[in-house]
């Protein structure tokens, strides 16, 4: 499936960035019944997406919202630091080349191949970006099944703390090293993509 | 069932090492497990993240994976993909220091798939103490007489942290105790990393897959069939479902079980369901 990657810092009213939205609530309130904010009865939208985040998404040529990652500076409030600061032992990083993901979203209408080549372009559009955008460091907080594929990536990770049950899932925060190191890491483990970072309008 | 010599005979499966190199005999172990501190403070799980992210083979992996079992208060550990490893579709990994007599024991009843620890830990992906087994699977008669065997053999309590990557064998990271030695329920936390490291690196330097060249891959219509066969449909049925000739489905079904090299539609669809071809919510969404 030919897909674009858009990298954007919104505006709201953005194409992309609404598909994004919606697709958020599908996924992350209907079906993984995350207590989170719904506006519209459509959108998946928190006190996070304020501006400061970035998003990447993966979209297909039309502009239909494939799968996405929202970006936030661990410099301002991010995710960690508001709601799980438990799952880090140590003091929680706050630094400008450290970005936490959050919201790794894929499309809920994508089928078993499709899912897997739509994640593999976002995890190395995350890998582009942070290159490009001189994050040395991503951190994130994962349900243990999903933080499991996240190692299996193959780049460089170490966990933050101990994996605790909060609110009936079992939670573990990493970090993730990004150097000239993680394409090549990636790519071991079959994540490699030329797709180029294209600005949204 | 074959014993446990022809298991021995066998180097390797499928090009990757395992078996010997990974074992060690109860003699050569260390005497006791309790003269060390059972707490691995998180510092420990850190250096132990370290030091597996550096290392290369899968002798130093059990090295470092035994003494960190040992500081964590347990005597045993098996880092496995839960396969009959003689007959794996895919390269498996295994390091254990499980007594000898267990391994063989295992190996000859092949009860990588069978194993109720083994069932149990697909059911999940969070760490589990085997006591909570009952609770999870039901417990078959020859499940019983498998435990209680492990008992005989001199392993004790135990926990494990499953290990699942889509596309792969399920696998699994257990840690035991000696028998008759409490399970240590203060370390629990600094084992659930471990195991989910440990499999990682392990996993690593057995370079799994080789990607794309040997995944059978399958046109989207044969894959459009599949997914109807793997819900009970008759070719008749999918070609009305689809709306395509009853011919045509006949020809992507056979095409389909060719790229896999399989004979029967039901392998076809596990085959596709296990490499990820298509998935559970495939095949099962109404």
């Amino acid at each position: 499936m030919p897909i674009t990657i858009v990298r954007s810092t919104g505006p709201a009213d953005d194409r992309a960035l609404r598909g994004m939205f919606a697709a958020r609530k599908q996924v992350f309130v209907d079906l993984l019944r995350w207590d989170l904010p719904v506006l519209d009865d459509a959108y998946e939208i928190d006190q996070f997406d304020d501006g400061h985040a970035i998003y990447l998404m993966v979209t297909d040529r039309g502009g239909q919202h494939l799968g996405s990652a929202r970006l936030l500076p661990t410099s301002r409030p991010y995710l960690l630091h508001a709601l799980f600061p438990m799952l880090c032992e140590g003091e929680l990083p706050t630094a400008d080349d450290c970005w936490e993901i959050t919201r790794f979203c894929l499309d809920r209408g994508l089928r078993a191949d499709e899912r897997l080549g739509i994640r593999n372009a976002l995890i190395h559009a995350l890998a582009v970006h942070a290159l490009e955008a001189g994050i040395r460091t991503y951190v994130g907080v994962a349900e243990l099944a999903w933080l499991q594929q996240i190692l299996a990536f193959g780049w460089r990770c170490r966990p933050l703390g101990f994996p605790q049950p909060v609110g009936g899932r079992t939670l573990g925060a990493l970090e993730i090293d990004i150097d000239q190191e993680t394409l090549e890491l990636l790519a071991a483990n079959g994540i490699g993509d030329a797709q180029p970072l294209a600005a949204a309008a | 069932m074959p014993n446990g010599s022809q298991t021995r005979s066998r180097p390797a499966v499928c090009g990757i090492t395992w078996g010997r190199l990974g074992f060690r005999d109860l003699d050569s172990a260390p005497t006791s497990s309790r003269d060390v501190c059972a707490v691995a403070s998180f510092d420990l799980v850190q250096q132990f993240v370290r030091d597996v992210g550096r290392i290369e083979t899968e002798h130093e992996l059990t090295q470092s994976l035994d003494e960190m079992s040992l500081s964590l208060g347990f005597a045993y550990f098996a880092l496995t993909h839960h396969v009959d490893l003689r007959h794996a579709p895919q390269p498996a990994i295994r390091l254990a220091t499980y007594p000898t007599e267990w391994i063989d024991y295992f190996d000859s009843e092949r009860l990588g798939p069978l194993d109720p620890v083994h069932r149990a830990s697909h059911l999940t992906s969070v760490g589990f103490a085997w006591s909570k087994v009952p609770s999870m699977i039901n417990l078959t008669r020859r499940d019983h007489e498998i435990l209680d065997r492990a008992a005989g053999a001199g392993i004790g309590e135990g926990f494990t942290i499953p290990a699942h990557v889509p596309g792969e064998s399920l696998g699994s990271c257990s840690f035991a105790t000696r028998r008759g030695e409490p399970i240590p329920e203060d370390a629990l936390p600094s084992v659930q990393l471990v195991g989910l490291f440990a499999f990682e690196a392990a996993r690593r330097m057995s370079r799994m897959r080789s990607f794309e060249t040997d995944l059978p891959a399958l046109t989207d219509r044969q894959r459009d069939c599949l997914v109807w066969a793997a819900r009970g449909k008759s070719d008749w049925e999918i070609s009305r479902i689809l709306g395509i000739s009853h011919d045509t489905v006949v020809q992507h079904v056979k095409q389909a079980r060719e790229r896999y090299g399989v004979g029967k539609r039901t392998l076809l669809a596990i085959h596709a369901l296990f490499d990820g071809t298509i998935s559970f919510l495939d095949v099962m969404r109404r």
